[in-house]
């Protein structure tokens, strides 16, 4: 009689399991697909070389970001109140870098040496600070996320002085958003500045992309973490929401777009100022061309100026169906900015016409291989973030507080 | 809060100082950052005019577009019949003449492809050439992305098989590259160190120059030392103009070009 409800109650989570298990499946397959034939099986080109997967890492890093925004907050800024927000962030950024390293590891031609960034340094190259930041702060997470995951029911049984040192790791929670903060403010800018130190195509050589790329980063990772508090509070019983926490966020996350609306048009505009043989062309396609639907409908309307009005409306701002829907629209909004940043300058090719370097139009639409790497790599993220959720409570508003005291 | 005008002395006094001091530690550090010195003693020499220099002339007057430069190359160095490690584009007409524009790795003075490197499997030799290690690199394609040339080619599959250049071009003296890496030209080192052991003198003798200078029927390709002013490159660039591709990006390549038209401009 008491099992009868409960099995009722596990039922669409196990549809949401049994969906999420088919795609990892589809993934792991198109993954070990990948690597015994290589990427021949991308529709990656010597033109086009980097595609969707890149696009996901991105992606996802930039919506791991409310890891050290809310560590920040509430280690350094002293906002106790969000610690519960900050647990959240921690666990979500964890599974965000380890979705962009499954990305990197795929999309590498040598993924046997991936190690490499970490043995032979090039600290000239950009990419090689990403790396290594990418890494130390993988560690950052894994530490900041050991007194949540001391939290699992059977490890607590079986190893409960093991548990008790993880969790003591929380009083290093201060040291450890500080090398967060600073890991990532390094890292969030140098993913822009990878594409901005690119002479070789105008559209992309500026070096405003370094600024934008770690602001809408931080707007994503927000917008991310309390999309997941939402949805959770939402749909699992038991689950405690401060509303609270929920609308200083949001208010912070309004003031943030505004930000970074202002400094996106003043970049927009900036690149109007010259021309330069790849530039304009590369402005056409984000202007008019096409990634025009996503510029201004993903990522201006709908990623920044809708939630923007969402968020400063006192009325939407408490309602629960607009908190959901505006954070949501920053986090395609963010989602679409990284795609755009990273096809335009690619979608540019200087070839010699007329003795010149000349524009022409390259194309690219992932294969299916690549669709499915990347839908199991999401999904794979949705997993892990749900057996948090059932397992390590992950979001919990009272189970925070008690965690604190600690 | 208040400020006398002691005070302001003072702090005058010290923004000299932190002024003077920050001023002389940018010194330092820049001086710890600055790229290899530029001073010429050769003709067109960027590494001190010690050494060599190594450096390719095309005339576009000569060239007729053959691809013989392709097909040499792709026997020399081993390359699918895929891929080029020197593209060739017709670019124009002059009068009733076609204009053709090859197109190899450009060797830069300052490499994009080096400088954006992970893992420093691109980089520079004493002589200039721009190198790839293949052993190093991990395959993440910035390299291509930063190239302004379209240099490099990756392997998206691994080239098996026969290689139709072979015999007939030339025979291969390097390894094939394996999946997953990319590839470019590397102004066929091998011969020229073979070379200069053997006491030859690269761009004069063939056995110790590039395969496609040795391949191009009209001899549009010259090859040579930038740091010896008697060399044919040293002497081409000086008697007659010549340019390089998209040099406003300050890359400073290794390839030069001899236009096609500067017969008729020095008519005219």
């Amino acid at each position: 009689m008491i099992a009868r409800p409960k099995m009722k109650l596990n039922q669409p989570i196990n549809i949401w399991f049994a969906i999420l298990s088919v795609l990892i499946v589809m993934g792991l397959t198109s993954g070990i697909i990948v690597l015994v034939q290589g990427l021949s099986v991308t529709n990656l080109t010597d033109l086009i070389p980097w595609g969707l997967w890149i696009a996901i890492d991105l992606s996802s890093i930039a919506l791991a970001a409310g890891a050290f925004s809310f560590c920040a907050a509430v280690y350094l800024l002293k906002l106790k109140e969000l610690e519960p927000m900050a647990r959240t962030a921690a666990f979500i950024g964890l599974i965000g870098y380890t979705m962009a390293m499954m990305c990197l590891f795929l999309d590498i031609g040598r993924p046997e040496r991936f190690w490499h960034g970490f043995a032979f340094w090039n600290t000239h190259s950009v990419l090689w600070e990403v790396t290594m930041c990418v890494g130390l702060y993988f560690s950052v997470l894994l530490l900041e996320n050991l007194p949540t995951i001391a939290n699992l029911s059977w490890l607590k049984n079986k190893w409960p002085k093991l548990t008790e040192k993880m969790a003591s790791v929380h009083h290093y929670a201060p040291y450890l958003a500080v090398a967060g903060l600073a890991l990532s403010m390094l890292h969030q800018s140098s993913l822009g500045a990878m594409y901005g130190v690119i002479a070789a195509r105008p559209i992309w050589y500026r070096p405003g992309l370094a600024v934008l790329f770690f602001i809408s980063a931080m707007a994503g990772g927000v917008a991310m973490t309390t999309l997941a508090t939402l949805i959770v509070g939402r749909i699992k019983k038991g689950v405690n929401i401060k509303k609270s926490s929920i609308e200083k966020v949001l208010k912070f996350l309004g003031w943030l777009l505004v930000g970074y609306l202002y400094l996106r048009f003043w970049d927009l505009f900036a690149m109007t100022y010259t021309y330069q043989p790849g530039k304009a062309e590369g402005l056409k396609i984000l202007t008019s061309g096409p990634l025009s639907f996503n510029l201004w409908f993903g990522e201006l309307l709908l990623g920044t100026l809708v939630p923007i009005l969402l968020l400063f409306n006192s009325k939407t701002r408490k309602n629960e169906f607009f908190q959901i829907l505006a954070v949501l629209l920053v986090v395609g909004g963010v989602i679409a900015y990284r795609w755009d940043t990273n096809m335009v300058g690619q979608l540019i090719v200087q070839k010699p016409i007329l003795n010149e370097f000349a524009p022409l139009y390259a194309q690219y639409s992932p294969s299916l291989i690549e669709i499915g790497v990347g839908a199991g790599i999401i999904a794979f993220g949705l997993m892990a973030f749900t057996i948090g959720v059932k397992y390590l409570k992950v979001v919990d508003h009272n189970e925070g507080t008690e965690s604190s005291i600690v | 809060m208040k400020t006398s005008i002691k005070d302001k002395k003072v702090s005058r006094k010290e923004f000299l100082k932190v002024f003077v001091g920050g001023v002389g530690a940018l010194t330092v550090f820049n001086g710890l950052f600055k790229n290899s010195p530029t001073k010429a003693k050769g003709l067109l020499s960027s590494n001190d005019g010690e050494g060599h220099s190594w450096a390719m002339v095309i005339d576009q007057a000569k060239c007729n577009g053959c691809g013989f430069c392709i097909k040499a190359c792709q026997a020399s160095n081993d390359v699918s019949p895929d891929t080029t490690w020197t593209d060739l584009y017709q670019v124009s007409d002059v009068g009733d003449q076609e204009v053709y524009l090859s197109v190899p790795c450009m060797h830069c003075e300052h490499a994009p492809c080096v400088s954006v490197c992970p893992v420093n499997a691109s980089y520079y030799r004493e002589d200039g050439i721009v190198m790839m290690d293949y052993d190093k690199c991990i395959g993440c394609r910035y390299c291509q992305v930063a190239c302004p040339y379209d240099a490099r080619s990756f392997n998206w599959e691994e080239f098996t098989g026969e290689n139709p250049a072979v015999p007939e071009w030339g025979e291969p003296d390097i390894e094939r590259r394996p999946r997953g890496v990319p590839e470019k030209c590397s102004f066929c080192f091998q011969k020229i160190d073979r070379g200069l052991l053997m006491g030859l003198t690269p761009g004069v003798d063939s056995a110790a120059t590039p395969a496609c200078v040795n391949a191009c029927p009209p001899g549009a390709r010259i090859f040579g030392d930038l740091n010896d002013p008697e060399s044919n490159v040293s002497q081409a660039i000086l008697n007659s103009p010549s340019y390089r591709l998209r040099e406003e990006l300050g890359t400073g390549p290794r390839v030069y070009y001899l236009p096609a038209n500067r017969g008729q401009e020095d008519a005219s």
